[in-house]
């Protein structure tokens, strides 16, 4: 790709962009959320035309007018949100648009079915046909796109932000299998700003930033520092967080239960206190009922014994509106299904929760002008970038909307805020700015519970940390002693003997 | 209660079900393709009235039925028009053109042929009543099935027919795959929004069959609103019966049934009290159907 330029109104997305790709390389693209990485791959994939620039594929000159025409060229791509028909099996997914026939009229699916086993020998990668696209973990359903873009005969393969919706396994199989791909002769692009990643799985590696082409370097002569460096245009500093004295229980769970659909309890007798003034991790494989624990925390859940006291007062089983009121304010873990409304305005999503305050309404009717300066505060101290309050919240990119859910809950002013996956799938930046407000936030002396499923966030921040397995707090420890060995054993559901 | 009254009342069964049955099967197409046609009743009452418009002029039954299905299905292209390529609300349309096609019947009635209400003549031809060689001579089954149309028998072979077509065929794989996840079927080269507009037109097609039969078959006459909410019933036929064909035979012949019953006791209850049987059905049956539905979800 030569001199890819795209531009959206005054908006440079591309500017003068050059990539290559030999054969059977992994090229990593790198970049913050914005830099263009994806626009460039939309170009590549033909669902965008580039303002200028030339396409050069084995040499010949190439004019993408739709993803067919780069379908045709042998070109595929994995999309950051699966296209799948999730109520029908994973052999239908992967033959449609080629649909193996009888008699010319007919869906052959028992040759549906023998197709994607071939399929599946022929890569090594293993997945059972008939089962539901809808009952397979997300992983899985990875695996059912990238075997469809390979049905599709693809001989370069494009993985958008591929590891944003997968648990650390999952990461794992998906980097190998990338490396198997590759050793086949595919040639691979992979947009990603997980650096670790690209330090596993790249050949090389280029940076883009603002919409521009920074650098690119084999793998072997750099660095995270310096691909983050570039990547952020400036040093990211090592945080040290000094310890602080804490004041009094604000939130002191005891004995909670909540039961499931079988004698399994989803949280079994979980006990845990957060006080005024520290950030308390609880780390965990996600799935262990971590979503459970926020909901049951913050009122969408009633749960089914024990208590949730906050500041004095049992919370359990009262209505998110009493919780909120008593204390507590939360960043929810998916900020499209939990934290926003993806065609409420800006303003609206802003003052959602603060709608009572005086500044913001009086005797039930909105005070705009009020709702319009409270935004803009929270637009401009958080740093979020957007086109206008009128915008739409599904319209900014994920890093932005995070920030401004991030701004309404710190805002809250509440005694006690649970931080769940506060920075999952965000870049580089938006996580350093998001961590940064949460410690404000202890120094403060408010309370701060943070979910996370990723580990280095937690240890890097939290006082004190719990393990959560199966849903009962499987250990705690203070900062000081915790290790990412220990922590991990117990995430697995391991025991550590020099406990006992 | 003797084996001729028994047959007496399936036979007004099957005769009620075809009705509902074909539209039912339009409503359950367009909802495979993710389409909500609130416009069925438009559907059908426009078909009763060109049918029998036709049928007055010209006297042939083959036209009659073809300007019936024709219309239905321009009332259809109507829909897709405006709800598929213009994404207006489903619910607006829907109502706009049940209350239009009923002033347009009322209107066309009186200015075609100057009357009020109901339009009967004869002059006008019914379609012929069927009675199997053999079976007409069995004695319970002869009588279940006396006098059926051959639309009657039709429809049941259509339900076959778009089952086939919706899971064993490629392209109604692709149909289907439009109604399960629109930009996923398109970012594979589907043309969904040409399949639904399609669907949609089909439905309306459907309906205009259904209404034939109402105007053609049991009676041959155009009365103003004559479908009275076999649109609705059909709707609620088509989620009964999970927008599947042949489930959706079985939705259909359960409000056959109501209707059946409701005219066998018209001679014991008053008439107004067993009309309702069917609309009292209808609410039964979805409020049971969503219950289940929802416990099914929560086990999940």
């Amino acid at each position: 790709m030569k001199h890819i330029t795209k531009v959206y109104g005054s908006l440079y997305a591309n500017d003068d962009v050059h990539l290559t790709l030999d054969k059977g390389e992994i090229l990593a693209v790198v970049g913050e959320n914005g830099a263009g990485k994806s626009t460039l791959m939309k170009i590549l994939y033909g669902l965008e035309q580039p303002t200028s620039g030339e396409i050069y594929l084995n040499g010949e000159l190439q004019h993408f007018r739709s993803p067919h025409d780069a379908i045709a060229k042998k070109i595929g791509m994995v999309q950051q949100h699966f296209m799948l028909l999730e109520p029908c099996t994973v052999a239908e997914n992967i033959v449609y648009g080629r649909e193996p026939r009888k008699n010319g009229l007919f869906f052959d699916r028992s040759a549906a079915i023998r197709i994607t086993e071939e399929l599946c020998d022929k890569y090594g990668l293993h997945i059972d046909p008939r089962r539901l696209v809808k009952d397979c973990p997300v992983g899985l359903q990875q695996r059912v796109e990238i075997l469809k873009v390979l049905y599709q005969d693809a001989d370069i393969i494009i993985f958008d932000e591929p590891s944003a919706v997968l648990t650390p396994q999952e990461v794992g199989e998906l980097l190998a299998t990338m490396r198997k791909l590759a050793q086949m002769g595919k040639s691979i692009i992979i947009i990603t700003h997980k650096l670790h990643e690209v330090m596993t799985v790249a050949d090389r590696v280029m940076v883009m930033r603002l919409g521009k082409y920074i650098q690119e370097m084999p793998k072997s002569e750099t660095s995270i520092e310096e691909m983050s460096f570039l990547m952020v245009g400036r040093h990211i500093v090592e945080r040290e967080v000094p310890p602080q004295e804490t004041t009094g229980t604000v939130l002191d769970v005891q004995d909670l239960v909540l039961a499931g659909p079988d004698e399994k309890n989803i949280l079994d007798h979980f006990s845990i206190h957060v006080d005024a003034g520290e950030i308390v991790g609880i780390a965990g494989v996600s799935g262990n009922g971590q979503s459970e624990l926020i909901q049951c925390l913050t009122g969408l859940l009633p749960p089914t014994s024990g208590q949730v006291v906050l500041r004095g007062q049992n919370m359990a089983g009262r209505s998110v509106g009493d919780i909120r009121s008593a204390g507590c304010a939360c960043i929810p873990e998916d900020r499209y299904l939990w934290g926003c409304a993806a065609k409420a305005s800006l303003t609206e999503t802003s003052i959602m929760a603060h709608q009572y305050k005086p500044e913001l309404s009086r005797h039930g009717l909105l005070n705009s002008k009020g709702a319009k300066g409270f935004t803009q505060k929270l637009l401009n101290d958080y740093d979020v970038r957007n086109s206008g309050q009128s915008q739409k919240a599904g319209e900014l990119s994920g890093g932005n909307i995070q920030k401004l859910i991030v701004a309404r809950e710190m805002e809250q002013n509440s005694p006690l805020l649970i931080a769940a996956e506060p920075t999952r799938g965000v870049d580089i930046g938006a996580i350093e700015f998001i961590h940064n407000k949460l410690l404000q936030k202890r120094e403060k002396g408010d309370a701060v519970l943070l979910i996370s499923s990723e580990l280095t966030e937690i240890m890097s921040l939290s006082d004190r940390i719990y393990v959560i397995y199966e849903g009962h707090a499987a250990g705690e420890f203070r900062k000081a002693d915790a290790t990412e060995e220990a922590l991990g054993i117990l995430m697995m559901g391991g025991t550590l003997h020099e406990n006992e | 209660m003797n084996s001729a009254y028994i047959a007496s009342v399936i036979n007004s069964t099957l005769r009620s079900t075809t009705p509902i049955l074909l539209a039912a099967l339009g409503c359950a197409i367009c909802s495979r393709v993710g389409v909500f046609n609130v416009a069925l009743e438009a559907q059908m009452l426009i078909a009763c009235f060109t049918s029998i418009a036709v049928n007055y002029f010209t006297s042939s039954v083959l036209l009659s039925v073809l300007a019936g299905v024709l219309s239905g299905a321009l009332v259809g292209a109507v829909v897709a028009i405006l709800q598929v390529k213009y994404k207006a609300a489903d619910m607006v349309v829907g109502t706009a053109l049940n209350l239009l096609v009923g002033a347009i019947t009322t209107f066309l009635l009186y200015l075609i042929f100057g009357l009020r209400g109901k339009l009967v003549d004869n002059r006008l031809v019914s379609l012929s009543k069927i009675n199997l060689p053999v079976i007409k001579d069995i004695p319970f089954l002869g009588r279940v099935l006396e006098n059926l149309t051959i639309i009657d028998y039709l429809s049941y072979i259509i339900a076959i027919v778009l089952f086939v077509y919706l899971f064993k065929t490629v392209a109604g794989f692709r149909t289907l795959s439009v109604g399960i996840n629109k930009p996923a079927a398109e970012s594979l080269g589907t043309k969904a929004t040409r399949i639904q507009m399609e669907m949609v037109t089909l439905s309306g097609a459907l309906c205009g069959l259904g209404g034939v039969v109402l105007s053609m078959g049991q009676v041959t006459m155009f009365t103003e609103n004559m479908t009275s909410g076999r649109g609705f019933i059909a709707m609620a036929a088509a989620s009964l019966g999970m927008s599947h064909p042949l489930l959706v035979i079985a939705s259909s012949l359960f409000f056959g049934l109501c209707q059946g019953i409701g005219l066998a006791l018209q001679n014991v209850v008053k008439a107004q009290l067993t009309n309702t049987l069917p609309y009292i059905a209808t609410i039964v049956a979805l409020v049971l159907f969503s219950k289940r539905n929802s416990s099914a979800k929560l086990k999940k």
